[in-house]
């Protein structure tokens, strides 16, 4: 095998997948044999997520979650378990995304005999102690009135973003719900909870590494203890269409200024037209490159701030992380254009800016240049996607999520050959609009800026230092750009009020 | 006249380490050289089919910025290595790294300044050429300078909204008179808002500190020892010598207790934060290794204060001692955000219960055994790809100059006993030693 053949079948994964097992009814299992690997990863995936909160209980699946993977089982109590997994150097943790739950960790052989009964016991046998309950919901809430309201500008302007664009709809509120739904949950509802969602038939197991296969066997006969029961499925999300620009203003004491934009769009990892997007999307904003455009016009040219990216699949937390997480699938997806911080002074302008440059892609696509660079950018960049694997396990989740038959990654990589600078320039016309969308700004003085877009009057702006005449003629432009809205269309919502 | 230089550089390169020790932690094989310019090469060849990762660790961070006036410049000059050189200006190296599909990063702490990317094998000689070109030639003028400054500010202001930010700021200040640890890697805000005056003085930060003895390359990975060694030396060989270490005057030792009031614009729980004058890391001081598990044993997830304050009584949202590693003294710190303001005096005599206690009592030698084995394990489980394992080793690199120190220290952690746990606790955890931080945020 030469270098080349090589990197991708360690980097993309050979996947072994099988359907209908006898002990696990109707469940799948994904498994990814790594012959040599000292450690064993497991994913345990759920189908339930926070579109499955009940109205008034938002968060309700996030505190299940936690009651299994934080808390204490009917074998032992929450200090044993920390007290026994501590020497293993291993942990077991849930995350609950939007439309799935996963329960993963990472154990060395030598440790498996005394981990494994451990995880396995938060799955099946969870206590629900009221104790581990007040103590979870007590850093629920302290993340919600203190930690996303006040210490990330950033992830609390994502946040106010998707909440409008699926305001109404199951997609419409964040993981940890808000102050008032998780005050309203009781041990009943996650009880209850528990017994419709985490049953055997609604779970995907996956494994990894150098596991064995009576491994495999001893956790398929485990959960096969789970009670029987496949939960209903919500329908995908209907949101609101938008019309015009929609403004939401987060009102809080800001050092500076930040502002996400987005609308839903029709496209799903899997499909042609997605690699194709991919393109466009890693031209114009790929995450923590500075090569992307938007990077190159509003920080490399303008020096306003640390970073601009854009979108085409959910990216929670992107300020912590450099490539995208696995295991935050949606059936419906937003197109999301971040720009982090800019000095309040440059809020307009820099919307002013991102809106243009994003509105020149849309109309003109890219050129042959631009599409050549990106598509052997992202041939290789992808193998950086996934190193571990833990992680290949994960994208190997999300293919049976989105129904990929072999590899995404494999897939994107392959794609990456054969799309032409026509398919994507096609597939930009067909998913992706300039206009209808929905904006999200966090900000010091709200009214000022609501005033600004109102008025669309011209945000020039200034430099302390010298800029080249190209950057100086394209400021003239930027700072007349239009971005009409209407008053109805610009909400202020106070930062205490967010989440309540 | 390459090919000249080139051989003569190997001829008389020095291969100064080889395989790791028989008892060595450290699961791969390392080869270390030195050039005869100082550059310091560490090889790690991996069993990670197609991939490498190649770190140049430049041995300065924001310890370095003895300057008044000037905080902040370590993590500024990480920023403009990206802005090009003559023969690679900043678009034709994005370019460059941009068609090989590498993931390119860089980070400034107290001691380091990391420049890392990941790629395929088959672009090692690619990055070689880049990485070597800007390490000797960057080249910037004033415009990009200042602009950059503005992207500097911008880091600052995003990161300014978490109260931990704000609290480093205000402690490092009060516990720090004369070491340079006193501000933070972004430096003081007066200092980042003057940034684009300093044109002259970031030219001098480059010529005293991005010199080949100050610098070492961690490449590890799917290569080749003997064809990789070639490549440096021939491209890196003619990197002249020139570092001038900067005179950074240690802390004299502290003799009173201090505090610090903070507040942060916003709501938090408030935070209580006991903060020590350590040790600088190092393997063959049994105190500062001892140290580094009494984290652990005394406010980690499995001490009984833990128990007792989160999970039993759930009167704070969390609790740790973080020990650094740092090349000198940093500040050992017990941290804890209280969940009620009136309950912060009675948490801080818990925790100096906790200190007594472990200050006269000797710990037990199965919880401390259990420390010892997930240290090692937990090292082991994160060296699973190549840019962890160099990703990994970076901060005892830029420390240390190697990574003979990380077999040292966990050799001697192997040796730590309930008596050295004791005589750590009560050397460092005394109130002379300490700055005492409140935050407390504005919001309800």
């Amino acid at each position: 095998m030469n270098s080349r053949t090589r990197v991708i079948a360690a980097m993309l994964g050979a996947c072994l997948i099988s359907r209908g097992d006898a002990s696990v009814r109707n469940s799948t299992t994904v498994l990814l044999p790594v012959k040599n690997d000292p450690t064993v990863s497991v994913r345990i995936w759920f189908k339930v997520g926070s579109e499955d909160d009940p109205p008034g209980k938002e968060g309700l699946a996030f505190l299940t979650a936690q009651m299994l993977a934080d808390a204490s089982t009917s074998q032992n109590t929450y200090e044993q378990i920390l007290d026994k997994l501590y020497p293993l150097a291993a942990a077991y943790e849930a995350e609950v995304s939007v439309e799935m739950t996963v329960i993963s960790g990472r154990v060395h052989k030598d440790n498996l005999k005394v981990y494994y009964p451990l995880l396995i016991d938060a799955i099946t046998r969870p206590a629900f102690a009221p104790q581990d309950l007040e103590r979870i919901r007590s850093q629920a809430l302290n993340y919600l009135e203190s930690t996303l309201r006040y210490s990330s500008d950033e992830e609390l302007g994502k946040a106010a973003l998707y909440n409008a664009i699926f305001a109404g709809t199951p997609y419409g509120h964040i993981t940890a719900g808000t102050v008032s739904s998780l005050k309203a949950i009781t041990m009943d509802d996650i009880r209850a909870f528990y017994r419709a969602h985490y049953t055997r038939d609604n779970l995907v197991i996956g494994l990894g590494g150098g596991y064995t296969s009576s491994l495999l066997e001893q956790i398929k006969k485990d959960l096969a203890a789970l009670p029987p029961g496949v939960p209903p499925e919500q329908a995908p999300p209907a949101p609101a269409p938008i019309k015009g620009f929609t403004a939401t203003i987060v009102e809080k004491d800001a050092p500076a200024t930040a502002i996400s934009i987005g609308y839903t769009i029709d496209v799903l990892r899997g499909s042609k037209d997605w690699y194709a997007l991919a393109i466009a999307n890693s031209w114009l904003g790929e995450h923590r490159s500075s090569s992307s455009h938007l990077y190159q016009f509003i920080r490399g040219a303008r020096g306003l701030n640390y970073g601009d990216y854009s979108y085409i699949e959910n990216f929670p937390q992107g300020g912590m992380r450099t490539k995208p997480p696995q295991n935050v699938c949606r059936r419906v997806q937003i197109f999301e254009i971040w720009i982090r911080p800019v000095p309040a002074q440059a809020g307009h302008f820099a919307l002013r800016a991102a809106l243009r440059e994003y509105r020149n892609m849309v109309e003109k696509g890219l050129t042959k240049e631009q599409f050549q660079l990106t598509r052997s950018f992202l041939k290789k960049y992808i193998l950086n996607y996934a190193p571990t694997t833990m992680e290949r396990l994960g994208y190997s989740l999300d293919d049976r999520f989105y129904g990929i038959g072999g590899s995404h990654l494999a897939r994107f990589r392959a794609m990456m050959g054969t799309l032409t600078l026509a398919d994507v320039n096609r597939a930009i016309k067909k998913h992706l609009r300039y206009g209808d969308m929905a904006i999200a700004i966090v900000t010091k003085d709200a009214q000022a800026m609501r005033q600004e877009l109102l008025d669309d009057a011209p945000s020039p702006i200034t430099y302390a230092t010298h800029k080249s005449d190209e950057v100086l003629a394209q400021d003239k432009e930027v700072a007349v750009f239009p971005v009409k809205l209407k008053a109805e269309d610009v909400k202020i919502v106070p930062v205490s009020e967010m989440f309540k | 006249m390459n090919i000249l230089r080139t051989g003569a550089c190997l001829l008389i390169l020095a291969t100064i380490g080889s395989a790791a020790m028989a008892d060595s932690i450290f699961p791969y094989k390392a080869r270390s050289t030195v050039l005869p310019n100082g550059l310091k090469v560490i090889l790690i060849p991996m069993d990670s089919p197609g991939l490498v990762s190649y770190y140049s660790v430049v041995r300065t961070g924001s310890r370095d910025e003895v300057e008044k006036g000037k905080s902040g410049y370590a993590h500024f000059f990480e920023h403009m290595m990206f802005r090009g050189t003559k023969k690679y200006p900043g678009e034709v190296y994005d370019s460059i790294v941009t068609s090989i599909g590498a993931s390119a990063n860089a980070y400034t702490s107290d001691d380091i300044t990391a420049f890392h990317l990941n790629f395929a094998a088959e672009d090692l000689e690619k990055v070689v050429e880049i990485e070597s070109d800007r390490f000797q030639n960057l080249s910037y003028d004033l415009p990009a300078f200042q602009t950059e400054a503005g992207a500097i500010y911008g880091e600052y202001r995003k990161d300014i909204t978490d109260p931990f930010a704000v609290l480093d700021e205000k402690l490092r200040d009060v516990a720090f008179d004369v070491h340079t640890y006193k501000h933070t890697t972004l430096g003081f805000e007066a200092d980042i808002k003057a940034m684009p005056e300093g044109f002259d003085y970031s030219r001098s930060f480059f010529t005293r500190f991005y010199r080949p003895e100050n610098v070492v390359l961690v490449i590890v990975g799917d290569i080749n020892v003997e064809k990789t060694l070639k490549l440096i030396a021939r491209h890196y060989g003619a990197w002249a010598r020139g570092y001038l270490p900067p005179p950074v005057v240690q802390e004299p030792v502290q003799t009173a207790e201090r505090s610090v009031a903070v507040t942060y614009t916003g709501r938090t729980l408030p935070i209580l934060d006991l903060a020590y004058k350590g040790d600088a890391f190092d393997p063959s001081n049994t105190d500062f290794v001892a140290a580094t598990v009494l984290g652990e044993l005394a406010f980690g997830s499995t001490s009984a204060l833990y128990k007792k304050l989160y999970i039993q009584e759930q009167r704070v949202e969390d609790l740790d001692l973080e020990i650094p590693f740092r090349r000198d003294a940093p500040l050992f710190e017990i941290g804890a955000r209280v969940k009620k303001e009136d309950d912060l005096p009675a948490i801080k005599q818990e925790i100096e219960q906790t200190i007594a206690q472990f200050q006269s009592t000797p710990v037990d030698a199965k919880r401390l055994s259990d420390v010892i084995r997930r240290r090692r394990y937990g090292f082991l489980m994160r060296l699973d790809t190549p840019d962890r394992v160099a990703g990994g080793l970076a901060q005892i690199v830029a420390i240390t100059g190697g990574i003979e120190a990380v077999d040292a220290y966990y050799s001697a952690l192997s040796r730590v006993t309930p008596q050295d746990v004791m005589h750590a606790a009560a050397k460092y955890f005394v109130p002379s030693r300490r700055t005492v931080a409140i935050v407390k945020g504005t919001a309800q």
